[in-house]
């Protein structure tokens, strides 16, 4: 899905891989986690947890679904564990969709702050 | 393969309101002009950064579907729909899709500037 070339691997958006994926970015704090590595590769769970408002232990439980969808890879250094972006072939699809909706996401903040949302 | 992001909000406003708001200058981007009418001329500003697209379908205050583009980048289409809900208030829905498929077809993204003349052509194709 990620791949412009019609004849690569057409029926990959309905593989379980892909649904994993797709699972596991169906949350927004892990969309957020998600562009957030991407743009700070290599990070541990601790400085991510530093910007959010949930605990370290919430942060390693989203980073861990990240990983088993294939989104993260993770590498053990001494007591931390870094976690960093796959470059796997669904990473286009991901990385829009993580900016894209983030987007989304300010926008209707601010209309729910202007109108008044519920 | 379509590359697709939804989200929905409920409002307390009417739908009208909505419109305004969604379509005025400050939401979409910091000065927005949309002709609101199929193939009328979509451009947004904001942070010094143009998208340009065109309008696909508008029809005040329900629905609104367009496309857009900033520079090379590949357009992508954007649906918004608001609702009038049974109680008070509505419910928007966005819709935003890159149709990958669409761009193989042509092997060629669509373009954002001078090119919405065959972004009708594709949505038909």
């Amino acid at each position: 899905m990620a791949s412009r070339d019609a004849s690569a691997s057409p029926t990959v958006g309905s593989s379980d891989a892909a649904g994993a994926v797709f699972g596991a970015l169906a949350d927004p704090t892990r969309r957020a986690l998600l562009t957030t590595i991407a743009a700070r590769p290599a990070v541990t769970a601790t400085e991510l947890a530093v910007d959010l408002p949930i605990t370290r232990q919430a942060v390693i439980k989203h980073l861990s679904a990240l990983a088993d969808a294939g989104l993260l890879d993770r590498e053990r250094e001494g007591r931390e564990v870094h976690y960093s972006v796959t470059p796997a072939p669904l990473s286009d699809a991901v990385s829009w969709m993580a900016e894209v909706g983030g987007q989304w996401d300010e926008r209707l903040a601010a209309l729910k702050g202007q109108l008044g949302g519920r | 393969m379509t590359d697709r992001v939804e989200r929905q909000l409920e409002i307390d406003a009417a739908p009208q309101a909505v419109w305004s708001a969604v379509t005025g200058d400050g939401w979409l981007a910091e000065e927005v002009t949309l002709e609101l009418h199929p193939g009328g001329e979509a451009r947004f500003r904001s942070d010094g950064v143009e998208r340009r697209g065109w309008v696909e379908e508008a029809r005040p205050p329900g629905r609104l579907a367009f496309w857009w583009a900033a520079g090379e980048e590949p357009a992508t289409r954007v649906e918004l729909t608001i609702e009038p809900r049974a109680d008070v208030g509505c419910r928007l829905r966005i819709v935003e899709t890159r149709p990958l498929e669409l761009l193989d077809l042509v092997g060629t993204p669509l373009p954002g500037a001078g090119g919405r003349s065959f972004g009708p052509a594709l949505v038909a194709a």
